[in-house]
């Protein structure tokens, strides 16, 4: 199972780097599209998880 | 050979315009909103907290209205193709309608029936099942923008095809170019971010709303923190790419950046000023009045200080060889097509990548018919022709800049909002919480504004310097177009109260209570996260 888990990952590593190469190349904006959403999403959802470390879920508590 | 009813084809663009701009109220919001559900599911599933699934499924509902109305919106348009712009999908329906097919049978379904599975699936799927049908809704509804601005890129820079003269169509010659075409990708990428910022006010407007009202606080709060971070860094973004898409105008619609800038003369580096506002006269063809920046256009438009800004006048000027040229590349193929000649082919293949300007001379031929051009007129055809290769200067000079304006304040609103939510001071600000709710439409003004522009600004052709606008239409009476345009108006018009009505009735009823504590996750995140019951 471990090993059907790390060919999987390798599988989808492999992919991401020819679709890094081949979209990075042709079509730079689109990469930078994938690149940028991934990110802005992370960084969004970064931002629940910090407001979820600086308060407490009582409805009294200043938000 | 007769030319389409002017009134015709001013009410043809009027009735695609005014159904454009309307289902174009319905995408942005349906682009973004797709991701910051995937955002939302996404803390879900890592964290177990079972208020980001809540935010989901409540911010998918009022997606789901958007979505629902913004689909029956989108479909007349595809038919509107073939009623009203025959003659265009004709001569680029090749082209055209092969990324319209793409986008239907390929990222429409696949939308479609991800959504199905979205909405109905959060019993009946694993969590990291749902959530990668919920990515991958928002990766079908963003393909389906990437190929309809692919084939809207191939109206502004025709790539990947070339005019056959035995078909009398452009034909495709590379798929690899038609997707791949620079134009596709700074239009898609600049589109779909603007879709990003759409949804980030929307959720971050209605979140104030709920604040305000000192109800469903903490699912508010925490709405509006995502929606803010997601929103600041989408609309540097839309400023940016926003800046690829200008600098691609500026390598291959010359006349659509001059008239953006309102630059009646060619630009003198590195004084010329950016103009902030002007009144445009496109009569006159000068401003009335202006009030710019120094020193900010040619790095602006040029990245640069020394290159100049090719002015209206100047592009003017420019057209008439190839008017004159365009008049034998279209005199060559009529002939062509009467005698098929090997000697009227090749003076027309000498020309022909300027017989797009031979098509907007027709207008002012005897008896639109270009062959008919007396040597002695030849001269006053073409100067007749020159100006016609300008686009509106000010609808397309305001649009751009109302749109711009937009995206600064959406920069400082997303900025400070960003910053009073990571203060967690929200409550004390009451003022940022109004103008965040009243601020709610004005993302959806701007990319109407910034539609405007794009295709206004690409005029007097429907397919960039190879088919005017007054050869593209179907020709119709002007009675049928009035009443088919009434129908669309009235039609729409409900859709858009239906959605409103919608959007404003489950909006108002909100989410279900999310005041009291809902799992075992504690504040303490990561390491209780990573043991919080995966509860559905």
């Amino acid at each position: 199972m471990v090993i059907l888990r790390l060919a999987g990952l390798a599988l989808v590593l492999v992919i991401s780097l020819l679709f890094a190469v081949f979209v990075g190349d042709q079509g730079p904006w689109y990469f930078a599209w994938v690149i940028g959403t991934v990110m802005i999403i992370l960084i969004s959802g970064a931002g629940a998880i910090l407001f979820d470390a600086q308060t407490d879920d009582s409805a009294e508590s200043e938000v | 050979m007769d030319l389409i009813n002017p009134t015709v084809v001013d009410l043809s663009r009027f009735q695609f315009a005014l159904t454009a701009l309307y289902h174009f109220m319905f995408v942005p919001l349906t682009l973004g909103l797709t991701f910051m559900l995937a955002a939302m599911e996404t803390v879900y599933v890592v964290t177990g907290r079972k208020i980001y699934k809540e935010m989901a499924q409540f911010w998918g509902k009022l997606f789901g209205i958007n979505f629902a109305i913004g689909v029956a919106t989108g479909i007349t348009m595809e038919f509107e193709f073939g009623t009203n712009w025959s003659m265009y999908s004709r001569f680029f329906g090749d082209m055209f309608g092969t990324p319209l097919a793409i986008e239907g049978l390929m990222a429409f379904f696949m939308e479609s029936t991800f959504v199905g599975l979205m909405f109905f699936g959060w019993d009946r799927l694993s969590k990291p099942a749902h959530l990668a049908v919920t990515y991958l809704v928002a990766l079908g509804s963003n393909l389906s923008a990437l190929w309809i601005l692919v084939a809207n890129a191939s109206m502004n820079v025709p790539e990947g095809a070339h005019f056959d003269p035995e078909t009398m169509r452009m034909q495709f010659d590379s798929f690899v170019h038609v997707v791949f075409n620079p134009d596709a990708q700074s239009k898609f990428v600049h589109t779909s971010v603007a879709g990003y910022v759409s949804a980030a006010l929307f959720v971050m407007g209605i979140s104030a709303f709920y604040i305000l009202r000192g109800q469903h606080k903490q699912f508010a709060a925490r709405s509006f923190r995502m929606a803010a971070l997601f929103g600041i860094i989408s609309t540097v973004a839309v400023i940016t790419l926003g800046d690829v898409l200008g600098r691609m105008d500026y390598e291959k619609q010359p006349t659509k950046i001059a008239a953006i800038e309102g630059l009646w003369h060619t630009s003198k580096p590195p004084y010329e000023p950016w103009i902030l506002a002007a009144l445009p006269d496109d009569a006159k063809q000068e401003n009335h009045f202006e009030i710019g920046v120094p020193f900010v256009l040619t790095p602006l438009i040029a990245h640069d200080f020394n290159t100049p800004i090719t002015g209206l006048h100047e592009l003017e000027d420019a057209a008439e060889p190839r008017i004159r040229s365009g008049i034998e590349a279209v005199s060559a193929l009529r002939r062509y097509g009467e005698t098929h000649q090997q000697a009227d082919l090749d003076i027309f293949h000498a020309h022909e990548n300027d017989m797009g300007y031979g098509f907007l001379a027709t207008r002012h031929a005897p008896g639109q018919d270009v062959t008919a051009i007396p040597a002695a007129a030849l001269d006053q055809v073409v100067q007749e022709t020159k100006p016609d290769i300008l686009p509106n200067v000010f609808v397309t000079f305001w649009a751009f800049r109302l749109m711009v304006f937009l995206a600064l304040y959406f920069f400082a609103l997303f900025a400070i909002s960003s910053y009073v939510s990571l203060k967690n001071k929200l409550e004390r600000n009451k003022l940022l919480l109004r103008l965040c709710m009243w601020s709610i439409p004005l993302p959806i003004l701007a990319t109407e504004f910034g539609w405007i522009t794009a295709e206004a600004g690409r005029q007097p052709w429907t397919v960039f310097n190879k088919l005017p606008t007054f050869m593209s239409a179907s020709t119709h009476s002007v009675s049928y177009m009035l009443f088919s345009l009434a129908g669309f108006a009235v039609l729409y018009s409900i859709f858009i109260a239906a959605e409103l009505y919608l959007m404003f009735k489950f909006a108002r009823l909100g989410p279900e209570a999310h005041d009291t504590p809902h799992d075992s996750a504690t504040p303490t995140h990561l390491h209780a996260v990573s043991s919080a019951p995966a509860a559905h």
